[in-house]
């Protein structure tokens, strides 16, 4: 080849615009885009998760590997064919099967044939440092005051979020018109999207807070609560959790979902010295003490903590999700049972893979539901029956002696 | 004083030293019996049928103690991780945890860690908490009883690098001998056999894929038989880093074997629901490719049928005969065609010479 085409084909290469693309997970593609956008990447949104990234995912990876890997897969298959060239992904130590995604992914992808720049934000080193460098260097942004801007709008994006989608957990089982929150969430979460300053974003979960207000909720009706828990990407991924957060809704249940996005970014990202509140982890390693004493990696030992929480705080049941074959949640499905018993909450544990049918599970739900509707009925009338018990004292005591009787007629009736 | 130790797990791997430690503190062991139809069955019923087999069999091994063997007090150690963020599997990690939530009876539970991550859980601290339940808190003593262990341990080790059967092995130096045999080498067929220890030396789990291979002719290798230098090689040949805290014995054993010339063949058995395994086993399975080892996986549950396992190995080891066979024939045909080259040459040359 001749020198001086040699130097412009270099300089081609060096020019190629890096087109950035991440693997989904719910909401997060809306705060991760933003920050990304702010650093001046060009940015390849791959769709939601879906049907068409699973059967992607599914077809390259082995069948014992967990849900989480094959839909990462399926993500980064679909952004390559896109025209994406750069892909992010992280890597913890201490966790899972997790810790192994980046490693088995980037390989399976070259074996594909696929040219791509593989970047893992690595946090076996420190946290908060490492991922502004690896943003910068994904995005080819060299400005401290741009991934400054980026990443505080980015964390802003993560609180708007949370905080609409917790509103949408209070009104989607009070509403009298179903659907109506749904669609000023839906609405609310679009223009979360299009926002571009940090003021911008607060005005919009005003608006939407405002939205929210003006839908006509039924007093009167019953409302349970349960606790949604488990593994973090099935919590927080409508596609594979087929949103069994509106099934419950409907059922007329209200959702607390105990990791939202922006408790893991806190989590992950503050660092210790700056927590002033107890985290989440702190909690369910206190209240998980009693069944499981060591930390096993995943979000085993927040399952087991946020299971005798819930029964401390009076919910009326437990949801607990997780994808198939996931280690760490498979010691928790065997713990929890147990912590069930002990602490007289009930659980319900599905386990999600590609496989999974969504009737079957919305049956299962219904049931659950039906359960606790029950014992809350139970509990309720016990509950009268003590306060009536309590108040006249002369009609229970009647009650009492007739039953003593009775008990004292079945004893000698044992003895003869 | 009597403690159980369940028949499982850790037992394939860790026993002489286990043995060593606690005889020289006095304190008894009693095993549970091998693993039967039965226990597996039993252990099954405890936990999800997610969990993966040797959990399973664990749990058997436990109830079998408390139930048959009479024994109060049960050690379950939890080994978190080997070396600084080098993690073990969920399971192992939270074995402990796993028995008590799940077996519903009254029982001491002994149940140490050993976590390299952390600054002050290293192995003294866990040998400590290994018997402080029992009402041993010297640590002089206790530092005496471990090297005991050591020498136990170091034995066992010795004699399975030498080439021996870890089975015998331990049979042998829990008897406080160190045997050498020398060794005959004339197995036509040399197939390594990657596993953990509690699947390969479990004779219900691997239904005693050593005999079968022995009688069809074969030579089984296992990692046991490889110095850690040797599977870090292997680590490096498969173009990975440790992750898991067992993850030598599979992809540093299987990189090493690869690699050898001696080695016809590479036989994985996993257990059907093991997380890492699937993993290491993905990577084995591309660089089997690529090195041009013949591989065979097979996994194993509780419902797995002896016939098609047996089935399966035979079919592999016919394969691995033709291919040695039809590698030894191409080689012949080789010389030939070079002999009879040079003897056209010389006739030519004959020819030549009377025309």
């Amino acid at each position: 080849m001749i020198p001086f085409m040699q130097a412009e084909v270099n300089n081609i290469k060096a020019n190629k615009e890096k087109i950035v693309a991440f693997p989904q997970m719910g909401n997060i593609r809306i705060p991760v885009a933003a920050v990304l956008k702010a650093m001046g990447a060009n940015l390849y949104l791959s769709p939601e998760n879906n049907k068409e990234a699973l059967s992607l995912g599914t077809r390259h990876s082995t069948e014992t590997v967990c849900l989480p890997y094959k839909l990462n897969l399926g993500n980064y298959i679909q952004a390559l064919e896109g025209g994406a060239n750069v892909l992010l992904m992280f890597s913890a130590p201490g966790t899972c099967r997790l810790g192994n995604y980046a490693k088995m992914a980037e390989a399976k992808l070259r074996e594909l044939g696929y040219d791509f720049e593989f970047i893992v934000f690595d946090m076996y080193k420190g946290k908060f440092v490492e991922i502004i460098k690896k943003f910068s260097q994904a995005t080819g942004n060299k400005s401290i005051s741009n991934a400054y801007r980026g990443i505080k709008i980015g964390l802003a994006k993560f609180d708007a979020l949370d905080e609409i989608e917790r509103k949408l957990f209070y009104f989607r089982p009070r509403e009298i018109e179903s659907g109506k929150a749904e669609k000023i969430y839906l609405s609310g979460r679009r223009s979360i999207e299009k926002a571009d300053t940090v003021e911008e974003v607060k005005n919009t979960v005003q608006e939407t807070i405002n939205k929210y207000n003006s839908v006509k909720i039924d007093t009167n009706k019953e409302i349970l609560k349960v606790y949604l828990m488990g593994e973090f990407f099935v919590l927080l991924d409508p596609f594979t959790n087929m949103n069994i957060e509106k099934e419950l809704g409907l059922l007329g249940v209200e959702v607390e979902r105990t990791i939202m996005l922006s408790d893991w970014t806190n989590q992950t990202l503050i660092p210790k010295w700056n927590k002033k509140t107890e985290t989440h982890r702190q909690r369910a390693v206190r209240t998980a003490n009693k069944y499981l004493t060591r930390s096993v990696g995943g979000e085993c030992i927040e399952t087991v903590g946020d299971a005798v929480y819930a029964a401390e705080c009076n919910v009326d049941g437990v949801v607990h999700v997780g994808p198939f074959n996931c280690i760490p949640e498979i010691v928790s499905q065997c713990i929890l049972p147990n912590v069930s018993k002990q602490e007289n909450i009930p659980v319900i544990s599905l386990l999600m893979d590609e496989q999974t049918g969504k009737a079957g599970m919305v049956t299962r739900i219904e049931a659950f539901v039906d359960l606790i509707r029950r014992q809350r009925k139970n509990k309720s009338i016990i509950n009268a029956y003590n306060k009536l018990s309590l108040r006249g004292e002369a009609k229970a005591s009647t009650w009492q002696s007739k039953s003593s009787d009775c008990r004292v007629k079945s004893v000698v009736g044992n003895n003869n | 004083m009597k403690i159980g130790i369940p028949r499982a797990l850790g037992y394939y791997n860790y026993y002489p030293f286990w043995f060593g430690f606690f005889g020289s503190l006095g304190i008894e062991i009693v095993l549970s019996d091998k693993t039967t139809k039965k226990l597996v069955s039993e252990g099954s019923a405890l936990v999800v049928s997610e969990t993966c087999l040797p959990v399973k069999i664990y749990m058997g091994h436990v109830l079998n103690l408390l139930n048959q063997k009479g024994v109060d007090i049960i050690y379950s150690p939890s080994i978190q991780s080997i070396d600084h963020k080098i993690y073990n599997c969920s399971k192992l990690r939270g074995l402990p945890d796993l028995v008590r939530n799940v077996v519903k009876k009254d029982f001491l539970l002994i149940e140490p860690t050993l976590d390299k991550s952390e600054k002050n859980q290293g192995l003294y601290q866990y040998l400590y908490e290994s018997v402080a339940p029992l009402g041993i808190t010297d640590k002089k003593t206790i530092k005496k009883a471990s090297k005991v262990g050591w020498a136990y341990q170091n034995n066992f080790t010795g004699m399975t690098r030498d080439g021996m059967h870890p089975a015998e092995a331990m049979e042998t130096a829990i008897k406080g001998k160190v045997v050498i045999k020398s060794r005959k080498n004339n197995y036509p067929i040399n197939i390594a056999v990657l596993s953990h220890g509690y699947n390969l030396y479990d004779n219900h789990v691997s239904m005693n894929i050593f005999k079968k291979l022995e009688n069809l002719g074969v030579k089984a290798h296992v990692s046991e038989n490889l110095s850690v230098e040797q599977m870090n090689e292997g680590l490096n040949v498969l173009n990975t880093s440790l992750y898991w805290a067992n993850e030598l014995e599979i992809s540093g054993a299987a990189g090493s074997f690869m690699t050898n010339k001696n080695i016809d063949g590479v036989l994985t058995l996993t257990a059907f629901g093991c997380g890492p395994d699937s993993l290491m086993v993905e990577r084995i399975t591309r660089y089997a490719k690529r090195l041009q080892k013949p591989l065979l996986n097979l996994t194993v549950d509780e419902h797995t049928g002896e016939a098609g396992f047996i089935t399966r190995i035979e079919a592999f080891t016919d394969m691995l005969y033709r291919r040695k066979r039809s590698n030894i024939v191409q080689n012949l045909n080789k010389q030939i065609k070079i002999d009879s080259e040079r003897q056209e040459v010389v006739y030519s040359r004959d020819n030549i010479v009377k025309v």
